[in-house]
């Protein structure tokens, strides 16, 4: 398992690693650049009492949360080639068709978070606002949504964590991340360890994710 | 001075109507309480006068600003969002179960509506806050968090929060009701220094000996409307309607009052 020959080798195999987890590491932090703001827009239009602002948008969430990422990248990718009238036809960049498909994906479910972390604060919350005269704005910035962002915090490092793992899945539209060099490279060399060791990049990855989620805890963690 | 003017006011849920047709005047510095069944559309009333609900029917002035009114032919008309924004300023509201705000401190909770509503410096609702809670006991409490709070302390917060916009008049809805009964009593000395010094109040109570004592009038609603209206005395010792009589006879039965 193990066949790698000396130390040269093994040093390409890294830094071939290390250029993938950086394709990776874009598509994590613009995927959560876009999808967390648009996920808190699409749940408040989705908690909106105007239908066709709350109808479009559950559609929208139950398709994204129902169907496979990999279906969805692939479709952002080729649908505007092939489902446009010849004239207007175009196609995405592979890597913006990539970031559209996963902020769309990700916005969806974090919109449900964030719903659920809004629809569990206490009325009298509000409440108490409108009686000292706060705006809906000053309501929603400075009473609701910091303890919402307490109470999703859990729930929101899920996603993060699998946001991870999930930027594998872009390899089908030939983007080469982290996953894909890997795997070029295991057949290229017949070793698994190139995998092997994607593996430990991938859990090194999450594991900071997992310590910036402890201690955001921790910090909030002031009041309860 | 009159401070509240109210005018057959009503209020339905659903078709079902909560409060009907009341009218009453509070001057500056009276207290009024309000006691009646539970269901008698006492808390509505309150939420109805602080814009948590909107009325059906009816006229409410606060301090000369016509707040909502309704036209001959039946149309409620409430004031502009601006001006409705300035009649908020005038009225302050004590809730059951407190509503602090869980992520501010104690400080933080009393100083954000000066500081953001009312437009005041740091340094002057710093100032505003620590007086208040000097004057409710819990100087030593300003940096703590509701969490840490019992739950008398937790509403002396809440009347010191209140008390920060320097409202006209002020709301409280059953103000003891959420607590254990030894903690009662400091919340009641809250609202009666508040009285001593010819604070507007306005609280429903299931406290009728607090009503009676701290009261300058009683208002006694059952199926939403004020079925009587007097001072304490003479609604305690000398009720005029049968429905105030068997209310109050109720209550002396299952309190020893
Ligand atoms: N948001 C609402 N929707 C529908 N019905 C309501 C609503 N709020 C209150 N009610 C009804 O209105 C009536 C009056 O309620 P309200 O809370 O004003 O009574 P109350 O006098 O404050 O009673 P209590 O002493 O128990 O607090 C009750 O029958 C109640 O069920
Ligand atoms: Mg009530």
């Amino acid at each position: 398992m193990f066949a790698i020959g000396n130390g040269t080798d093994f040093f390409r195999l890294l830094s071939l690693l290390f250029n993938g987890a950086l394709t990776s590491l874009q598509i994590f932090f613009l995927t959560l650049l876009f999808s967390l703001p648009l996920g808190l827009l699409i749940a408040l239009g989705r908690m909106s009492p105007q239908k066709w602002i709350n109808g479009p948008l559950k559609l929208f969430i139950l398709i994204m949360r129902g169907t496979p990422l990999i279906l969805q990248l692939i479709f952002v990718y080729f649908a505007p080639f092939y489902m446009l009238p010849e004239s207007m036809r175009f196609s995405l960049p592979r890597f913006t068709a990539a970031i559209i498909a996963f902020s769309l994906n990700y916005a969806a479910y974090y919109a449900e978070i964030y719903r659920g972390g809004i629809e569990s604060i206490p009325r009298g919350q509000y409440e108490a606002a409108a009686v000292l005269g706060f705006t809906k704005a000053q309501t929603f910035f400075r009473i609701i949504l910091p303890q919402v962002i307490k109470r999703i915090l859990p729930p929101i490092s899920n996603e993060v964590i699998t946001l991870v793992k999930d930027s594998a899945l872009v390899q089908v539209l030939g983007i080469s991340e982290l996953f894909r060099v890997a795997k070029n490279e295991s057949s290229r060399i017949f070793s698994t360890t190139p995998l092997f060791v994607a593996g430990l990049f991938y859990l090194f990855m999450n594991w900071m994710v997992t310590k910036i989620f402890e201690t955001a805890e921790k910090k909030l963690s002031y009041y309860q | 001075m009159q401070i509240l003017k109210v005018e057959n006011l009503s209020k339905s849920f659903d078709g079902t109507e909560v409060v009907t047709n009341v009218s009453f005047e509070i001057t500056k510095g009276e207290v009024v309480a309000v006691i009646g069944p539970s269901g008698s559309g006492k808390s509505t009333l309150l939420r109805c006068l602080n814009l948590l609900e909107r009325i059906d029917q009816g006229t409410v002035v606060v301090a000369g600003d016509t707040m909502v009114e309704t036209s001959s032919n039946g149309q409620v008309r409430y004031a502009s969002e601006e001006k409705l924004r300035k009649i908020r300023l005038h009225l302050g509201m004590v809730f059951q179960n407190f509503n602090l705000f869980p992520h501010f401190s104690v400080l933080q909770n009393i100083t954000e509506a000066p500081l953001r509503v009312a437009g005041l410096s740091i340094a002057e609702a710093r100032v505003i806050a620590l007086g208040l809670l000097d004057k409710i006991g819990l100087h030593d409490k300003a940096d703590a968090y509701p969490y840490q709070l019992s739950g008398g302390q937790s509403q002396r917060v809440a009347i010191a929060r209140a008390m920060a916009m320097n409202p006209d008049i002020l709301f409280f809805d059953e103000p003891t009701s959420a607590l254990d009964p030894e903690l009662t009593g400091e919340v009641l000395k809250v609202i009666r220094n508040l009285a001593s010094e010819h604070m507007t109040m306005m609280v429903v109570t299931h406290e009728m000996s607090f009503a009676r004592d701290v009261a300058d009038r009683i208002i006694f609603m059952d199926k939403g409307q004020i079925i009587e209206e007097g001072a304490p005395h003479q609604i305690f010792s000398s009720p005029t309607n049968e429905r105030t009589k068997t209310f109050l006879k109720n209550f002396y039965n299952n309190s020893g009052f």
